[in-house]
């Protein structure tokens, strides 16, 4: 009998412990209210101290804390899609130009249309009409524009010095890019002039293509570009530099990165997006010795676009705290929030007018490039399945990069991969 | 001795009593393992949409496209070969260990808690570091031996080189398993080996690995099974730029890659079948194997 009574007891404190356990946090939800911060996820790590800022300012003035949680690109997606499954998405998150569709066409964000018409700090005339038109879906706004960013060519010049090299300028093309990486590297392996791994393609060979009046995707998102003859041409200057050994091997810039290689001085030149300036800040070899320019342009078009981009800030459609969550995307995107952005060089702000004050964030660097770059941009190639697509086209483009096969056969073979995907939409 | 009839109180009670305790663990196996396992089975038969809503029955069209996709022969092939290199040589040292280790020597525990550190490390840390010294132009090993060999990027090698962590990993969850096993072979044995003059491989060979069979039998096919699921490491340490990477992915890295990249939650619980059908038939061999080598008492 005793033994019954103590089981019966043991088996009664886990179910009540159970019970409690669900419990507890809903009352705190209901008793704390406005005083829990609202979650906030991002995927940039490099970003997140100055959006540390931009949110405290914002409790500063509204008494609401919002929390950050970081989550790599390589996993944040995932991790969304898992909790907008299961119906828990974070209260503000950033939305990119490879899901917005997606979750536009699912109503996983929520309409701020009416919001944005409400309100005094918001007018869409301060915008790019590109990035507005990323997060439009029937007419509707899902989220609003956080930032730009654009693609220019970072350089070493101690590396650049050593050979002998005169520094990029506006009136490098690639040619004078093959040129100072021939002279740069050296045949020991322990230079080399240029990197762009496979995977860069938005930083990378994507503006090569542009460049060469070739495209990725159609405009109307329905058949590749990538064996156009003028992408395939341009993609040539990358089979160069890789039949000539003038970038690292390709499992050398798998292993290590891009940026990597290049803040360790490795490589001389390497094109990258405006994002990673806090990066480059506050490494303290790149400060000491690299810069920056603007993309080369192409020799005989002289077109010099850039890929450009810019992420949203959404909120979620289920949140339980639209009003509060509303205040702070509203706030991040303000003029105020935005220059505060570009002050504190998170990323050049989406707001007409701020760049200065992100060119002037590290006056030891040329970010003037960055704004020069953006006379011709090219908003990111997407479509609802961007990322199918995109993976398989890197994967063709590995095996050019291994010198498995030539770049004409690669592009070809992308298209046709790229092709069925975007059948299937 | 009759059949236990449950007309009797205190069968009855016990019975009743059994089924109270052990419900917790079978409702969790049924809502979290069973359930789980047979909608995957029926997803693999359709077409998932956005954020698992709007599944499209299409019967046998992945099966289908998953005998066209070379990408998952080849995933196959490297499963196995992860499989067949990691398993029998974590087993053998691991066995090795445990035999001396179960000798009375000075700091017996010292070393059993040294090999046994490995399993308490977090997956990711582990790779972290192994990702470092794997690296070809910059990592330790190549830098120590100074040689120029890529141990994660030559697609023929970075299979084996993800199988040798795995290998190290496990070495110390089996040796404690053997351990187990060693205790209860009788001392006797042992001593009328040493009497009859037989050497320690014979001792080993004849005595030590029959009596510790079931145990073996057990550490073989959990650690095969484990084994052919291997992906953190490989996803940790390859990223999708690596030459080798169709040479190494295992299936699971597959199922990962269509589920949750490229979401496609159909054709991703198709490659999860195919694991699981692969993983029955070699445990059923395994099973009926069982019965010429394995030793109960």
């Amino acid at each position: 009998m005793k033994k019954k009574v103590c089981i019966v007891g043991l088996l009664l404190v886990l179910m009540v412990s159970f019970a409690f356990a669900s419990g507890s946090s809903e009352t705190a939800d209901k008793t704390s209210g406005s005083s829990k911060p609202l979650s906030v996820m991002i995927w940039d790590s490099n970003q997140e101290p100055g959006i540390r800022a931009i949110i405290d300012d914002f409790t500063a003035k509204t008494g609401i804390s919002a929390e950050i949680q970081v989550v790599n690109w390589d996993n944040y997606w995932t991790l969304l899609s898992a909790g907008a499954q299961g119906g828990s998405l974070p209260d503000v998150f950033w939305m990119h130009s490879n899901e917005s569709q997606r979750y536009m066409s699912n109503k996983m964000l929520l309409d701020v249309t009416d919001r944005i018409k409400k309100s005094s700090a918001i007018d869409l005339k301060n915008y790019p009409a590109d990035i507005i038109g990323l997060y439009t879906d029937g007419g509707k706004n899902y989220a609003l524009p956080k930032d730009i960013d654009t693609i220019a060519l970072w350089y070493n010049k101690t590396l650049f010095d050593e050979a002998g090299v005169a520094y990029p300028d506006e009136t490098w093309t690639w040619d004078d890019v093959y040129t100072a990486a021939k002279k740069i590297t050296k045949p020991d392996g322990s230079v080399y002039g240029y990197v762009n791994v496979n995977t860069n393609n938005q930083a990378g060979w994507y503006n090569l293509i542009y460049d060469n009046n070739g495209y990725v995707i159609s405009e109307d998102k329905k058949t590749s570009g990538m064996d156009l003859p003028q992408t395939i041409e341009a993609m040539k200057f990358m089979e160069k530099l890789i039949n000539e050994d003038l970038m690292p091997p390709q499992h050398v810039m798998s292993e290590s990165g891009d940026d990597v290689l290049f803040q360790s001085g490795k490589v001389a030149m390497t094109t990258q997006g405006s994002w990673m300036l806090a990066a480059f800040r506050d490494n303290a070899y790149t400060m000491a010795n690299c810069d920056v320019a603007m993309l080369p342009k192409n020799a005989k078009t002289k077109r010099r676009s850039s890929i450009y981009n810019g992420l949203g800030w959404a909120i979620a459609a289920n949140t339980k705290r639209a009003d509060d969550s509303w205040k702070l995307v509203e706030y991040f995107c303000s003029k105020e929030g935005q220059l505060k952005q570009a002050q504190l060089g998170v990323t050049m702000s989406a707001y007409t007018d701020t760049s200065d004050a992100w060119k002037n964030s590290v006056p030891q660097f040329n970010l003037q490039a960055y704004l020069n770059m953006q006379d011709d941009m090219v908003i990111r190639p997407y479509s609802k399945n961007t990322v199918k697509w995109e993976n398989a086209v890197l994967e063709s483009m590995l095996k050019v990069w291994t010198k498995e096969i030539t770049m004409e056969a690669g592009c070809k073979e992308a298209a046709a991969l790229m092709n069925a995907i975007l059948a299937e939409e | 001795m009759g059949k236990r009839s449950l007309h009797n109180a205190t069968t009855r009670e016990s019975f009743m009593w059994g089924w109270i305790l052990i419900l917790p663990t079978v409702l969790g196996l049924l809502v979290l393992n069973i359930y789980p396992m047979l909608m995957t089975v029926y997803q693999s038969f359709c077409k998932t949409g956005d954020f698992g809503r709007g599944n499209v029955f299409i019967g046998i069209k992945n099966f289908q496209k998953l005998y066209l996709d070379s990408s998952v022969g080849q995933a196959v092939i490297n499963t196995l070969k992860y499989t067949l290199f990691q398993v029998p040589f974590s087993v053998v040292i691991a066995l090795v260990l445990a035999v001396m280790l179960n000798r009375n020597i000075r700091g017996r525990s010292t070393y059993r808690t040294i090999f046994f550190l490995p399993m308490v490390v977090a997956p990711a840390a582990i790779a972290m570091v192994w990702r470092w010294l794997y690296n070809s132009r910059f990592g330790l090993i190549n830098n120590l031996f100074n040689s120029d060999i890529n141990w994660i990027s030559n697609p023929k090698l970075a299979v084996y080189s993800i199988a040798v962590i795995g290998i190290w990993s496990d070495i110390g969850y089996n040796m404690i398993l053997f351990l187990a096993g060693l205790q209860e072979v009788p001392k006797d044995f042992y001593e009328a080996a040493d009497l009859d003059g037989a050497s320690g491989i014979q001792v080993f060979r004849h005595i030590t690995v029959p009596m510790i069979s079931p145990t073996l039998f057990f550490v073989i096919v959990t650690r095969m099974i484990a084994a052919m699921q291997v992906f953190d490491l490989i996803y940790m340490i390859m990223e999708k730029s690596n030459p080798a990477l169709a040479k190494t992915q295992s299936l699971v890295y597959l199922f990962y890659q269509s589920s949750f990249v490229e979401r496609d939650l159909g054709y991703g619980s198709t490659i999860v079948v195919l694991l699981l059908a692969i993983i029955l038939l070699l445990t059923v061999i395994q099973m009926i194997a069982q019965k010429k080598w394995v030793h109960y008492n």
